[in-house]
């Protein structure tokens, strides 16, 4: 157990009140309309979704499970951090088309990018995937939670996640993401102090980076700072085709919308920002703070590796950055670290408790079940679906318990591989639709569990590491979906050509191009800019 | 023709063109070499200095060329916005 002093207490206590009052400073802007509520009404300079990027990014499983693969395997762990590299791309290419879209939510891209039963189909899935995957999420990150109170105080896994993420409920119900940005931009700070805090605390209890390199050399541990290393294609620990997956899935991923969880996240992010150049930036730098942040927090973790000596077990170096915190920091400073550990596990959850209210809200209320519902009934009724995705992170965060990291592979990343090229399909290529689309998601629910448990339990395929299931999920999923794409018929032309018009997609959109050419549609828009550009002079 | 535009009409900007590729290539050796090379940088091995330094610079660059493209498409497309956002009212509440 850790000690607390009156000061640490203090640190705590305040920063629970900060946070709260973020709710009751925002609760007018937020009310104002279902766009504010779930937007912050799409006026926001980049560098406040920026950082709410980071910090929504920064949650508590992510330490435990950075410090776990860097202690194992050192600066080599690192190429699974850059899975946040999708934004590399997605900045300049699948964010811009988002943007221009004007989407709430992924569930409504697909109304605007597919047409008629197909594209409703696909919106009133997604919208309830991601209510079933915020609840996920914020259950996943609440028990980790539970897992730091349950070190720092022995209290029962319960209360860390009950506690926490209750009180981060009471301010998004009241201003929803006027608070959640808000309440971020403190709290996206105070996390990076705390980590360059930790990494430079722990640099000095191991003798400084010198010491920590020459004592891994003294160890044969030199390796442990060598991010290339291999031990083959696909053969022992660090295979090659693990690294280039770990490269090439993010990076290509960018051309496409929702090949990663995260992406439904940034989406919000994204329309929050005042125009197209504000949520390209937002996305890039956001990401840019977060993979300096994982650079930084590698220092700390190879400290903690020379100062245990390599010892610490599987389980005790998923803790790593909280134990060096814990233990090394002065009296007075464990509070302010803990209010740290609050601001992260806090900004997660508010970020995934009102986004998964927005896809509730927006795409299953608003749309199909009272299309005519006034702004206030818009607000309420976010307001209510933030307490039921709160309860339901409750009912996943108790069913995951100890093993966190266990499911992050299989829930974040494998129960979406088969729809990794469709998620870009859908964005470079006319031709692929609906139903295609709808095909690869439902194919790639039943198809993951067979080949990440149910084959291999019955011996007819052995247990493949993640990423062989992830290309091999890929083809297997593609033998699905682009069979019915080429067997059903293309999406209705006039959605087409007003998704063309407004988004400007990348790739392969000849015929939608021409037909737009051929109605005099981009001449008109030429002619709208021109004057435009006249009046502005 | 130069190779990097950096004067752009709205009409224009909105094409995908070379600029938009080249910040797409350079983007993941920014975000790689940064990560990778303050990591090393904060172990005081030179490699890392040199691998952050170039991806510092290539940063630099990414933004000097994207920059003004996207400032362009930027201020055409939110002439156009209320338009669109009026049209994507009348979807969410089923009248189109």
């Amino acid at each position: 157990m850790v000690h607390f002093a009156w000061l640490d207490y203090f640190w705590t206590i305040a920063y629970l009140i900060l946070m709260i009052g973020c709710g009751a400073i925002f609760y007018k802007l937020g009310k104002r309309s279902g766009s504010d509520f779930f937007l912050a009404g799409r006026g926001l300079p980049w560098w406040l979704p920026a950082t709410s990027n980071f910090a929504t990014h920064t949650a508590t499983d992510t330490p435990m499970w950075f410090s776990g693969l860097v202690y194992q395997k050192g600066l080599y762990g690192m190429w699974y951090s850059l899975f946040a590299g999708w934004c590399a791309i997605s900045a300049w290419v699948s964010t811009r088309i988002f943007r221009r879209s004007l989407a709430g939510t992924q569930a409504e891209w697909q109304t605007l990018r597919f047409s008629g039963l197909g594209s409703e189909m696909l919106r009133g899935w997604i919208a309830g995937w991601q209510v079933a995957m915020t609840m996920f999420i914020a259950g996943w990150v609440g028990i980790a939670m539970g897992n730091v109170c349950n070190y720092v105080f022995h209290w029962p896994l319960w209360y860390g996640l009950v506690i926490f993420s209750t009180l981060c409920c009471l301010y998004v119900i009241a201003s929803g993401y006027w608070g959640v940005i808000i309440a971020d931009v403190q709290q996206g700070i105070t996390m990076l102090i705390v980590i360059v805090l930790v990494s430079i605390w722990a640099a000095i209890a191991a003798g400084g980076p010198a010491e920590i390199v020459a004592s891994l050399k003294q160890m044969g541990q030199e390796e442990m700072l060598n991010p290339f290393r291999s031990s083959g294609f696909i053969s022992g620990d660090y295979p090659l085709l693990w690294m280039i997956t770990m490269i090439a899935v993010p990076f290509l991923g960018g051309f496409g919308m929702a090949t990663h969880f995260d992406w439904f996240v940034e989406a919000q992010r994204i329309q929050s920002a005042r125009n197209v150049r504000d949520a390209s930036y937002s996305i890039w730098w956001g990401t840019a703070v977060v993979l300096v942040r994982n650079s930084i927090w590698a220092l700390a973790v190879l400290a903690l590796f020379v100062i245990s000596k390599g010892n610490f077990t599987a389980e005790e170096s998923q803790l790593a950055w909280f134990i060096i915190g814990f233990k090394y920091f002065p009296v007075g400073m464990v509070g302010f670290f803990f209010a740290a550990i609050l601001a992260i596990h806090i900004s997660t959850v508010a970020g995934v408790l009102n986004l998964g209210s927005m896809y509730a809200t927006r795409d299953l209320y608003h749309h199909y079940l009272k299309p005519k519902a006034t702004e206030k009934e818009v607000v309420w009724f976010g307001r209510l679906m933030t307490v039921v995705v709160l309860l339901g992170s409750f009912f996943f965060g108790l069913m995951i318990g100890k093993n966190v990291i266990d499911w992050l592979f299989f829930a974040l990343w494998l129960m979406v591989a088969g729809t990794w090229l469709p998620n870009i399909l859908q964005v470079i290529w006319w031709r692929f639709n609906a139903w295609g689309y709808l095909s690869a998601w439902i194919a790639n629910l039943g198809i993951c569990w067979l080949v990440v448990w149910i084959l291999p339990a019955f011996g007819i395929i052995p247990e493949l590491p993640d990423y062989q299931q992830f290309w091999l999920l890929i083809i297997l999923v593609a033998v699905i979906y682009v069979p019915v794409t080429l067997l059903t018929k293309p999406d209705d032309m006039d959605r087409l050509v007003k998704l063309y018009v407004q988004t400007r997609p990348i790739g392969f959109w000849g015929p939608v191009k021409r037909e737009a050419e051929r109605r005099g549609l981009l001449k008109a828009l030429h002619e709208f800019d021109r004057k435009a550009a006249e009046q502005d002079q | 023709m130069p190779l990097i535009k950096r004067n752009w009409t709205s009409d224009e900007a909105d094409e995908w063109t070379k600029e938009d590729w080249y910040a797409i290539i350079i983007s993941p050796f920014s975000y790689v070499l940064i990560t990778l090379g303050l990591a090393m940088s904060l172990f005081l091995l030179p490699l890392g200095f040199i691998l952050l330094g170039i991806g510092i610079v290539l940063t630099f660059i990414m933004f000097y060329i994207i920059d003004p493209k996207l400032k362009s498409v930027s201020e055409g497309y939110e002439k156009k916005q209320r338009e669109y956002l009026k049209n994507l009212e009348k979807i969410q509440r089923w009248e189109e």
